[in-house]
Order: structure tokens, then C-alpha cells, then sequence
């Protein structure tokens, strides 16, 4: 699944012309051979340099195109907003602009990935997306946004325009990742884990804007969505699933946060919107256990998992094994991350490490001095 | 009384939010009750198939369940935004308008 093996055949020399003079992918091949191995191994300082070069180097790598569906379903409808131009005057247009830009920046500063699809894919969003329709979709080609319920009155409203929380763009591209990398089935718990990838890194987008720590997150999905007709925060929490609304017209929060309370159902496509807090949850006590930035270690963990080893049909206790396996790869064997993926899994009932798991594939990971001997050669090391 | 009783209900969707309504066509306003008399008609409602879905689940979209019961008996539709022919979905924006029209004195 990996599509970038990680090998150091390529002399240094080679590589960092490369990346200053290769084709789109050549450079990709390279870069993202310097950023999996830095992440591989979890040096931060390292890291921090690299994301100098993947900034540069990946500059022509992000495209974004708004486009205006006019209130009709045609899509994408008129473009309203290339890549460098300035802000319009509606607030959702820029908001899709920003929210996709910050999300391609997340993935791409921080997990070395260069968009959707790892290879620049343009990232097109339409805004205005019919009347009165109160949903925000990833059509398998582009993100789709509604404006809420801007058809009725104003005391009977509920919804705002959805591009309004960031988490919500973030999710939504994060659906164009998921599509490309673990394909996982969208029905049940793969569906449910699906879901939980997009609120992950939708939440993590969030973070990263904000500059909060895990402790520091609200960890709330979709906040100032709902208008104030709503008894509700926000539409969905990781850190407590079943408790963003108690409304008498829309009801309650119905996500379970704990396996005990795992909900079967045939609507909602097995209940995928619904499960997903327990994933969710599990990702929110991962993090705070780690501590710090959740996109560092944590958001990592799960990348790696999402890109390298969830499949189709991977279910919860499966996400449990595989983001504990690749913890342990990651950061070591019984070190602080993995020990906090265990905990974050035992918190919603699953035991990680139990169960059947498919064999694991290792990391590949170059050799020090191999790497070391790249650096200096793009002169990101002193001796 | 009624000739026609409509249940319909709408899941998934990003907030996950079902939205769900079930009423008489009389007891609509009356030009509601025509256009969605028209457009039973127009596409031939009771000879749908019972399911019109994508080939995969449409991401965050909404799945629609229509049932109309009447003198011809009942039929229910199941579909999806994307999924839903052009005249289908004007039925499914009319059911919308009707559903959330509801929403309020539940």
C-alpha cells in the first residue's frame, strides 16, 4: 500500500537535485523519502528543518479552485476563487479557501504529504450548494458545501453555512485522503472508522490553527454551526461523544463514547456518524496521554496507520492493533506513545494487541548515516 | 379521509442528524399538497424501483426514505442525493421543505 518504498540507493547528491530540479514527481519521491524518515524516527529538531524544505519545495504543490453553485446542484459551478487570488466579499468562498489551505498545509508540513491524493491534486470546493441544504460531502472528486437552513426564518433556523468551522473542511478533505490511502468501507465500523479519520484530522486542522496543545483543545466538531436555536455546542465531541447537543427539536447526541454502547443500526449506513465517537474518543485519550501538539506524535501514529496499514474492511479492534503496531514502530515498544495508544483503546473497551490483526509489515527505515549523509547534502546539518 | 399519507425520512449527512416526518397530504397548504401531487404523478411514484442507490455509499451524503400509502396501496423508495434522478430529488427538496416545516411542533 506504501507507495514511496524508503531506500537510500539514490546517492545524496542525486536526491537534492532532485528536489530542486526533478518533475512534480521526482520531487515528491524524494521529499517524501526525507519526511517518512524523519517521522519514522521521531526527531523533532529534524523535522522542524525539513518542514523549511517541504515548504519550499512543495510551494507549487498547492491548488485551490472555490467555486460558486448559485444556490443549483450542478457541480462544480462557477469558479469564484483561483489559487493567489484575493478574499471576496462572501465569507463562505474564503472560508473554503482558507480551511482547504490550512488542511493541505497540515498534511503537508507536517506528514510530508502533498494533498489529497499525495501527487498536488487541486483542491476544488463549491459553496452555495442548493437551497436550504444543511450538509457539507466529499462527491469523490471535491468537497461540497450547503448554507445551512438560510431558506427559513430566522427563528426557525439551525444550521449556519457549513463552511463556517474549519473542522468541517478539514474532515471533508480528509475523506479525499481516506479515499486514496485505507479505502475504508463506508458502512459500519470500517464506515465508522472512515468517519473518525475525517473528525481526527478535521479536529487536528483545527489545533493547528489555533496552535493548541491536546490539553489546551476543545475537541469539538462543527462549533458554531448550529445557530442559537440549538441547545448545543457543536455537532460532534471526541473528548466526551453523546454530550455536543441536548435539543428539544433535534433530540440528543446520540454517539456512544465506549464499545458497551456501540449502537446498531441500519440507517446512517450502519451508524457511521454515530460509532465514530468511539474511535474518536480513543484518538482524544491517545492524545492527551502523549501530551503536547496532538498533531505530533498522535495525529502521526494515526496517519501512518491510515496511509500504511487500515484496509477496506479494517474494523475497530483492528484500527486498536495497528495504531498500537505502528506506535511501537514509530517511537519504540512499550514507550510513552504506544503505552498511551493502549490506554486510549482500553478507555472505549477495546483491548490493543488482542484479537486477530493481520501480520504486521514492517516500516521500512534507511540507515542513519545514509540519511544523515542526505541532510548535510541539502545543508540542513552542520557536521 | 386522506387519500394519500406520505412517511419520510432523511439520515446520515455529516451531523448524522435524522430528520424524519410522516403527515396527510390534505392536511399540507394547498399549493404544497398539488406540487407534490404532480410530482408523484409525473414520476410515476408506485412503479420506482424500491431501491436507487449509488454503486458505493455517497460520503456524508443523505439517504431518503419515501413512502406514500394510498388507495394503490404502499410503496417505499430508498435513494441517495447523488443517487436520485432529477424529478426524484425536486420531490425529495419539496419533502425537505415539508419535514422541517414539521421539525418545529414535534
Amino acid at each position: 500500500m506504501h507507495r514511496y518504498p524508503i531506500t537510500c540507493i539514490i546517492p545524496p547528491h542525486m536526491l537534492k537535485e532532485i528536489v530542486r530540479n526533478g518533475t512534480q514527481e521526482q520531487r515528491e519521491f524524494a521529499i517524501l523519502t526525507l519526511a517518512a524518515s524523519e517521522q519514522f524516527r521521531g526527531q523533532r529538531h529534524a523535522t522542524r528543518d525539513l518542514a523549511s524544505v517541504l515548504s519550499f519545495a512543495l510551494a507549487a504543490g498547492k491548488e485551490r479552485i472555490v467555486y460558486d453553485a448559485q444556490q443549483g446542484s450542478k457541480l462544480p459551478g462557477v469558479p469564484v476563487r483561483r489559487e493567489g487570488d484575493p478574499a471576496t466579499a462572501d465569507p463562505a468562498v474564503n472560508e473554503a479557501y482558507d480551511g482547504s489551505g490550512l488542511t493541505y498545509d497540515l498534511f503537508s508540513e507536517i506528514y510530508g504529504r502533498n494533498s489529497i491524493d499525495g501527487k498536488g491534486l487541486r483542491l476544488d470546493s463549491t459553496v452555495h450548494y442548493m437551497k436550504g441544504y444543511d450538509n457539507a460531502f466529499w462527491n469523490g472528486q471535491q468537497m461540497v458545501y450547503g448554507d445551512g437552513d438560510e431558506d427559513l426564518p430566522e427563528s426557525q433556523r439551525l444550521f449556519n453555512r457549513f463552511t463556517i468551522a474549519i473542522d468541517i473542511i478539514g474532515h471533508e478533505l480528509t475523506h479525499g485522503v481516506t479515499e486514496y490511502e485505507a479505502k475504508l468501507a463506508y458502512f459500519g465500523q470500517s464506515g465508522a472508522l472512515n468517519e473518525s479519520m475525517s473528525d481526527v484530522f478535521g479536529s487536528l486542522v483545527k489545533q493547528y490553527q489555533r496552535k493548541q496543545t491536546a490539553a489546551e483543545a476543545d475537541w469539538i466538531i462543527g462549533e458554531g454551526l448550529f445557530t442559537s436555536n440549538v441547545k448545543g455546542f457543536g455537532i460532534r465531541s471526541m473528548k466526551a461523544p453523546g454530550t455536543a447537543y441536548n435539543d428539544p427539536v433535534i433530540g440528543k447526541d446520540p454517539q456512544p463514547g465506549h464499545m458497551r454502547d456501540y449502537v446498531n443500526t441500519v440507517e446512517d449506513n450502519g451508524g457511521v456518524h454515530i460509532n465514530s465517537g468511539i474511535p474518536n474518543r480513543a484518538f482524544y485519550v491517545t492524545a492527551l496521554e502523549i501530551g503536547g501538539y496532538a498533531w505530533e506524535r498522535a495525529g502521526n501514529i494515526w496517519y501512518i496507520a491510515l496511509r500504511d496499514k487500515l484496509t477496506a474492511t479494517s474494523d475497530f479492534q483492528q484500527a486498536a492493533n495497528l495504531t498500537y503496531q505502528v506506535a511501537g514502530q514509530l517511537y519504540g515498544a512499550d514507550g510513552a506513545e504506544q503505552l498511551a495508544v493502549k490506554k486510549g483503546w482500553a478507555e472505549v473497551g477495546i483491548t490493543a494487541g488482542s484479537g486477530t490483526t493481520p501480520t504486521p509489515t514492517p516500516i521500512p527505515t534507511p540507515g542513519d548515516g545514509c540519511l544523515t549523509a542526505v541532510f548535510r547534502s541539502l545543508g540542513l546539518m552542520r557536521k | 379521509m386522506s387519500d394519500l399519507r406520505i412517511k419520510y425520512e432523511r439520515t446520515g449527512g455529516f451531523a448524522g442528524l435524522k430528520l424524519a416526518a410522516s403527515f396527510e397530504l390534505d392536511d399540507l397548504p394547498n399549493e404544497q399538497e398539488e406540487q407534490l401531487r404532480d410530482l408523484l404523478d409525473e414520476i410515476d411514484f408506485f412503479k420506482l424501483p424500491v431501491q436507487i442507490l449509488p454503486a458505493r455509499p455517497g460520503i456524508d451524503q443523505f439517504t431518503h426514505k419515501i413512502e406514500v400509502e394510498g388507495k394503490k396501496g404502499k410503496h417505499s423508495v430508498l435513494t441517495t442525493d447523488s443517487a436520485a434522478p432529477e424529478k426524484l430529488r425536486e420531490l425529495i427538496d419539496l419533502l425537505n421543505i415539508v419535514a422541517r416545516a414539521h421539525r418545529k411542533k414535534n
